[in-house]
């Protein structure tokens, strides 16, 4: 009974320690774009800095985040190690255990105030957000956000990747859209076919709406 | 206009003395207050208040014991509401009976007042003279409304804007327990781990102190209590590894004066050799730093979020200290001293006279910051001055304030964690299969994290001698995650799901016996029951439900005698107060959030609200009703946005 969890811990400080080392490795390579790993992030990596927080003033919208995916996503093995770290870094204290919310916002609706896509959620577990949400850089290697978003992605409520305008706007899969709201748009054209499954996807396994989207509730 | 024009009873309290003399009818309120005014020596709790049962109404199940009384110091006039408790003892009683068993009825919403914030509303207003004084949850607007012009325009509003980081690490929602009076000014705390002072009649900021580092999980959401020259603050951030303390500030300039932290070295504790515990194994050397393992105590928490109480006589502050910090007890084996505990403290000093953990090495959350209402009882046989403390755990602790005896220990609410308060030691004795273990699922833990009874306080009465406060009757399954101190982030490790205990319901208001340690009557609610409670000589209690009901309840019955659903659901404290137009006013906040949200999964649960109601007799008061009514005056409201929607 002891055994489990001695070991538990054990293995909790030790993967803080593989952290810190990890975080302690990467090189400055000038902004903030540096610590995302080659390897995890394959070549979209040093793009992630570029993708804006907010809209785009004055252009159609930044080409990055159609292009920038998750390595991670839907592997099941990563999405088991991101629910292990969402819980030990104490992501869960927040968000809550079934990530529905807390003292942080609820991770499974589609009600995303900085965007719902992938690389924005990478973003903001990276960069922090003003309202409580930490910096985890650099104390997260970016193979390690990957697969928290990865877990956050299984959940149901993000944007497909490729949607980031579409989550902008408030567009969901399978609503209506006017046609004179139509003409303004630029997404379909570049999200393309594989952003078209992915949605199919994400209305089958989203949540149902809530009537609360607040930060705040449960002690 | 009723057809009935009720006489208005203003309560001068020149007037109550020379009554008090002599109407024997008056009740025990103005002979105690005869008793403190005029008789320096006077020893409280050797008197058969006979007065308070010559109303006529007999009391359901009369105590066999002479009633307790409490000395009602600052002695603030019968009229006014000046801090949260209203009084030094927290009594939260109120000496005005123009409203009454007989006519509480006819109660109607006289005016109401949105301050346009959406979190939890845990506050008292504050009344002083012709002016209403509001403190909000995040962002933390102050208002003074003037109540003598119709529409009780708002006369300033004053917007401290503290910074967005702290709501999220806030635990419980970004709620604020409201402000304090103090020689021309209110004092409060912001979110942001800041007090702040505003002129009371400008609204301009006098001082600002920081007192933390929201940064690193370090908010404030009590309300600061004032005694002399000085207001005594603490934090919370028990779920965040915070480093609890209660601080002295100097009421003019805001500097601090002194600070005890619940944990650590005697030196940081501010224990000395005037420290005397009544229980063996809470005596010794460093014991806030002994009682963990190396190095965990500074991230320990001990939190001071909630109430604090004031004995002159003894010139002592009682106040609890919350849960110990990670929530996963596997991780800080030994008794995690001072946290989930009560500390009696000189109020000039700051070093602590006795303390008394409530949960040695508390494995729920039980915190033990809950108010401590300072009675004078007559306790077999004999006068003791005594604390009466409604803890998490769900035991009623009467606790001689003298010296930290437990006289007596009984649940009040539904538990199944210990077996009972051994008094020969003190201890607990908690039920093994109850502890839980890591990555274990244990169910049925009751009560859960938020207790038997959380933060919202309770209210004492002389005529009755009884204490009635909001209960929960609920249960938790619990799975511990060991954590890591990450600062700015949670140190917690509790998943839970909690449930409604036998019954269903999970609320209740009860009466208790402070001296028998038993339930007098109580009220079953459905829904949570998280809002302060008020007793008046108008024997009623009053108090509000997480789905929006305020009640007005006979405090000798329980019969609840008048009710009305509010906009939201109310986790306020009510208050009640004499207007410039000499009626008597009942307010109450309503808005839920705080840990009401547990529940908000219910069907009926409301949605998030902003709104003080205000209740007179038939809804009567300058604010409402034929003529010309029009605002006038004043200043506009304050931008309620910061943070909150209204910019990036």
């Amino acid at each position: 009974m002891t055994a489990q969890p001695r070991s538990a811990v054990a293995a909790a400080l030790a993967l803080l320690g593989m952290l810190v080392l990890l975080g302690a490795c990467q090189r400055p390579q000038g902004g903030v774009t540096s610590n995302v790993a080659p390897a995890a992030a394959s070549t979209d990596g040093d793009k992630v800095a570029a993708v804006p927080l907010g809209d785009v003033a004055g252009v159609a919208g930044s080409t990055y985040t159609e292009t920038i995916r998750n390595p991670f996503t839907g592997d099941p093995q990563a999405i088991a190690q991101g629910r292990q770290m969402f819980v030990s870094m104490n992501c869960a204290g927040c968000h809550g255990y079934d990530a529905k919310g807390g003292m942080g916002p609820n991770l499974t609706d589609r009600y995303w105030r900085y965007n719902g896509v992938p690389v924005s959620v990478y973003k903001s577990i990276y960069e922090g957000r003003p309202q409580g949400m930490p910096a985890w850089n650099p104390s997260l290697p970016p193979q390690v956000i990957w697969k928290l978003v990865a877990y956050i992605e299984s959940l149901g409520g993000t944007a497909p990747a490729g949607a980031y305008e579409a989550s902008l706007r408030g567009d969901r899969p399978g609503d209506n859209v006017a046609p004179e709201a139509q003409s303004t748009s630029t997404q379909p054209a570049s999200a393309g076919k594989d952003s078209a499954t992915d949605a199919t996807d994400a209305t089958a396994a989203a949540s149902p709406p809530q009537a609360r989207p607040d930060a705040g509730g449960k002690p | 206009m009723s057809a009935e024009q009720e006489p208005v009873l203003a309560f001068d309290p020149r007037i109550e003395i020379d009554a008090a003399r002599s109407r024997t009818a008056f009740g025990a309120f103005g002979r105690i207050r005869l008793c403190c005014l005029l008789i320096a020596t006077c020893v409280h709790g050797t008197t058969s208040w006979a007065g308070a049962a010559s109303t006529g109404t007999q009391p359901a199940a009369p105590p066999a014991h002479a009633l307790p009384t409490a000395d009602f110091a600052p002695g603030d006039p019968a009229g006014e509401w000046r801090s949260q408790a209203r009084d030094y003892a927290n009594t939260r009683y109120s000496p005005l009976r123009a409203i009454d068993t007989g006519n509480v009825a006819r109660l109607r919403t006289a005016w109401s007042f949105s301050d346009g914030t959406q979190n939890g509303h845990e506050a008292a207003p504050l009344v002083l003279g012709d002016t209403m004084y509001l403190v909000t949850p995040y962002p933390n607007l102050a208002y003074a409304l003037d109540l003598s012009k119709p529409g009780a325009p708002i006369k300033w509003s004053y917007a401290p804007a503290p910074t967005p980081v702290a709501i999220g690490k806030a635990c419980c929602d970004t709620v604020n327990r409201g402000g304090a009076y103090a020689n021309g000014k209110i004092i409060y705390n912001l979110l942001d781990a800041h007090t702040v002072a505003v002129d009371a009649a400008t609204g301009h900021e006098v001082w600002r102190t920081r007192m933390g580092d929201a940064t690193r999980g370090e908010t404030m959401t009590m309300a600061p209590f004032v005694v002399g020259n000085k207001v005594y603050v603490g934090n919370s951030g028990g779920e965040m590894g915070a480093w609890g303390w209660l601080a002295a500030l100097d009421v003019d300039t805001g500097k601090e004066l002194w600070r005890a932290y619940s944990t650590g070295t005697d030196r940081q504790v501010r224990i000395g050799t005037d420290f005397k515990p009544y229980y063996s194994w809470m005596q010794g050397k460093d014991l806030g730093e002994t009682s963990w393992p190396a190095g965990m105590s500074k991230t320990g928490s001990g939190a001071v979020w909630a109430w604090i109480s004031y004995d002159p006589e003894l010139n002592l502050i009682y106040y609890g200290t919350s849960n110990p910090g990670p929530r996963v007890p596997t991780q800080r084996p030994g008794y995690n001293l001072w946290t989930s505990a009560v500390f009696a403290r000189d109020a000039t000093t700051g070093m602590a006279k006795w303390a008394y953990q409530f949960t040695p090495h508390d494995q729920w959350d039980y915190d033990g910051v809950n108010e401590n209402i300072l009675l004078d009882i007559i306790f077999d046989g004999k006068p003791r001055k005594v604390l009466v403390h409604f803890d998490r755990n769900a035991f009623a602790y009467t606790i001689d304030r003298t010296n930290g005896e437990v006289l007596l220990a009984a649940p009040f609410a539904y538990q199944n964690w210990s077996s009972g308060i051994d008094l020969e030691s003190g201890m607990p004795e908690v039920v093994p299969e109850m502890q839980p273990k890591p990555g274990v699922k244990l169910p049925n833990v009751c009560p859960p994290d938020i207790g038997g009874k959380d933060w919202q306080p309770s209210a004492f009465s002389p005529r009755t001698g009884l204490v009635y406060a909001g209960i929960f009757n609920i249960c938790m399954d619990l799975t511990d995650h060991p954590q890591s101190y990450i600062p700015g982030t949670p140190y917690d490790g509790m998943e839970m799901k909690r449930y409604p205990a036998p019954g269903g319901n999970w609320g209740e208001f009860m009466a208790w016996d402070p001296v028998a340690g038993k339930k007098v009557w109580s009220h079953k609610e459905r829904f949570m029951t998280m809002s302060g409670a008020l007793a008046t000589a108008g024997d009623l209690v009053f108090y509000g439900t997480a789905d929006g009901w305020f009640r007005a309840l006979d405090a000798r019955t329980g019969a609840v005698l008048w009710s009305q659903k509010l906009g939201s659901g109310v986790i306020g404290q009510p208050m009640t107060y004499i207007g410039p137009d000499k009626r008597q006013y009942v307010a109450v906040y309503s808005g839920v959030g705080g840990a009401a949200m547990v529940s908000s999964s219910m069907p009926g649960f409301p949605p998030r609200g902003s709104t003080l109601y205000v209740f007179s007799l038939e809804g009567d008061s300058p604010h409402g009703g034929e003529g010309e009514l029009e605002t006038r005056g004043g200043a506009p409201a304050a931008r309620s946005d910061h943070g909150m929607g209204g910019k990036p």
